[in-house]
């Protein structure tokens, strides 16, 4: 099981359609709201989710691998770029720096996955989060501790005047819309391959001869540019961050958004998010619901549906050919969670 | 040696000895639910806030005795975890990996815990503090310390040895340590290793409870004590060696210590790092622990 038989991933128009449709549905939504500002700028976080889901989807879905320190990752991003604008650096300089910076991050911390599998990344994850988060809060010259950093201004746009409302909508749902692409690129090409090999058993990925190492800390790069560029658009965005807004929870809400949705599917995750990540902004006052909520979804997801919604959905469709050497292991549906 | 130098020695002392005491109840009751039924639980912080927010309640609220709270509390923690075992638990206790989804589910525990504490205790309250066991100070050379603390003290010390006795010599307590060490093993000597699981959940999360509600009576607490607990506890049971009770209670008392000294001489983040620090120098070089078999 190295590989998916070529044959049953779908190809040209059949593909590219429902990217298309996304392209421009995430366009479309938010300008049709433009009306109301507030329901426009739920458009817009939410579009920010389904970045953040699909690069966690690449490491949790296609790897295997459950980073739950990916808002960290984030917020290292969100940082750089505050106080990269600060000191009077254009937004569009410092969204790649703080990427990189990120990346470089996620790819250093996710270095103890070389040795620790399962359960125990997952632990060492969260230690990191953790540690990542007590950081922010501790290196309050950088971050303004927890009071956080306010009034973080929007980006100016090269012609003059700022990327204000519809616009920076826009740009999110372009790379949302990139990110998609990528993880539609990537899974399609021998790398995504040798991921998905990894992801069902590393031993005997190492003995076909695959470099394990290379690629799990390239995919940690990869999924860590989705956190950061995330991140980046995420401050100005909202115009307010702290170090709550990149803790364990966000992490934890991230990770839901791709096990509700369908982990190791392209579109259950950008459907996971879709679902999930307005209902905070839309419960306002009883926001802290959301909480209980998601824990709720959380068990469930881990008890009733380990495949998440995609697998719901894929039941119905008749499994034609179904390669003969697949391991029963693989349609254990438990062991997904 | 100066009375100023005494005084600061014997506060860490005991600071040290009632945080070590309860740090060690805590990780033992996770490392015993792990060492079973291989369930690393999460939400034991919730769970330890949510002792000490019923002995809040209890005390506070409907004016109880603190001694009756505290029993009640513990008390009360079979029934819930029986309760929770049957619902969520069980259901997984065939299946291989399981740790990865008890991790998951008890995150998902956590949160839920969390968001229900937020909109109820959080609304009330941002701190809370329970009324003493004993009244009255004792001095210790020059150094007053409150008899309550001595007393939370002395009932973490038995609780502690109670479980030692528990493991050590009654018939549950060796099923236990057998089922920890080899499953069919234990099987074939007629062990129940079904009752076992469900036992050592329990225990494990009664053994958590009276922590919490000890912590309560000793010291104010806050809600943000939940995630500083839970990390915690897993810092000391990766430490001590998952499984280990003695490595749990060892290593328990060694961070209660450290978070004494280092609360007086620095300041408890620099307390956090180090205890992760740690932790995560154990996970990528000795994850069977310090005291593991």
């Amino acid at each position: 099981m190295t590989a998916m038989p070529a044959e049953n991933t779908p190809r040209g128009l059949a593909v590219h359609w429902p990217l298309a449709a996304f392209t421009v549905a995430a366009v479309l939504v938010p300008t049709l709201l433009s009306g109301n500002r507030y329901l426009a700028f739920v458009a817009g976080m939410t579009l920010l989710h389904i970045l953040w889901a699909t690069g966690m989807n690449l490491l949790y879905g296609y790897t295997g691998l459950m980073p739950l320190m990916f808002a960290g990752l984030a917020g290292i991003s969100a940082y750089f770029v505050v106080n990269l604008t600060s000191i009077g650096w254009s937004f569009w300089l410092a969204l790649p720096v703080g990427t990189l910076a990120a990346s470089v991050a996620g790819t250093i911390l996710g270095l103890p996955s070389l040795r620790l599998k399962g359960f125990y990344f997952t632990l060492c994850s969260l230690v990191i989060q953790t540690v990542i988060t007590l950081g922010f809060v501790y290196f309050a010259s950088i971050t303004n501790g927890d009071t956080g950093i306010s009034q973080i201004p929007r980006p100016s746009i090269p012609g003059g005047g700022e990327l204000t409302g519809l616009g920076y909508e826009i740009v999110i749902a372009v790379m949302a819309a990139i990110g998609i692409a990528v993880l539609m690129l990537i899974v399609r090409s021998p790398f995504g391959r040798r991921l998905a090999a990894i992801r069902e058993d590393d031993g005997l990925a190492e003995t076909l001869g695959i470099n394990v190492t290379y690629q799990k800390l390239a995919a940690f790069f990869i999924g860590s540019l989705y956190a950061g560029v995330g991140g980046a658009l995420y401050a100005p965005y909202i115009g307010f961050i702290s170090p709550r807004s990149f803790d364990v929870l966000i992490s934890m809400n991230i990770w839901l958004m791709v096990a509700f949705g369908g982990r190791g599917t392209i579109w259950g995750p950008v459907f996971g998010a879709m679902l999930l990540a307005p209902i905070p902004f839309l419960l306002q006052d009883y926001y802290t619901v959301k909480d209980i909520l998601y824990g709720v979804l959380i068990i469930a997801v881990t008890i009733l549906m380990p495949g998440g919604l995609a697998s719901g959905f894929r039941r119905k469709v008749p499994k034609a050919a179904v390669a003969q050497d697949i391991p029963a292991r693989r349609l254990d549906p438990r062991r997904a969670a | 040696m100066s009375n100023a130098n005494l005084i600061i020695l014997l506060s860490t002392l005991s600071t040290g000895l009632i945080l070590g005491a309860i740090f060690a109840l805590v990780a033992a009751g996770v490392t015993i639910v792990y060492g079973s039924i291989w369930m690393p639980n999460a939400a034991n912080g919730q769970f330890f806030v949510l002792a000490a927010l019923f002995g809040w309640t209890m005390t506070v609220g409907w004016g109880l005795s603190p001694w009756v709270a505290a029993l009640l509390v513990i008390g009360l923690s079979v029934p819930l975890s029986y309760i929770l075992e049957i619902l969520l638990i069980r259901r997984f206790y065939d299946v291989p990996n399981r740790n990865i989804s008890y991790f998951v589910l008890s995150l998902g525990i956590t949160q839920i815990l969390a968001g229900i504490y937020a909109i109820t205790y959080g609304r009330w309250s941002d701190q809370f503090q329970l009324p003493p066991l004993v009244g009255g100070i004792t001095l210790i050379g020059p150094f007053p310390i409150a008899n309550n603390r001595l007393m939370v003290l002395a009932i973490a010390l038995a609780i502690l040895a109670a479980l030692f006795i528990l493991l050590r010599f009654h018939r549950y307590g060796r099923a236990l340590r057998a089922v920890f060490q080899n499953r069919e093993a234990a099987t074939l000597r007629g062990v129940n290793v079904r009752a076992i699981y469900s036992l050592s959940f329990i225990l494990g999360n009664a053994v958590i409870f009276a922590g919490g509600v000890l912590f309560a009576l000793a010291y104010s607490f806050d809600l943000t004590v939940a995630w500083t607990m839970a990390i915690t506890a897993f810092a000391i049971m990766i430490i001590g060696g998952p499984g280990s009770v003695l490595g749990a209670v060892v290593v328990g008392m060694v961070f209660g210590f450290t978070q004494a000294i280092v609360s007086i001489f620095a300041s408890p983040t620099i307390a956090a790092f180090s205890y992760l620090g740690a932790m995560l120098l154990i996970l990528l070089f000795k994850p069977s622990g310090v005291f593991a078999r």
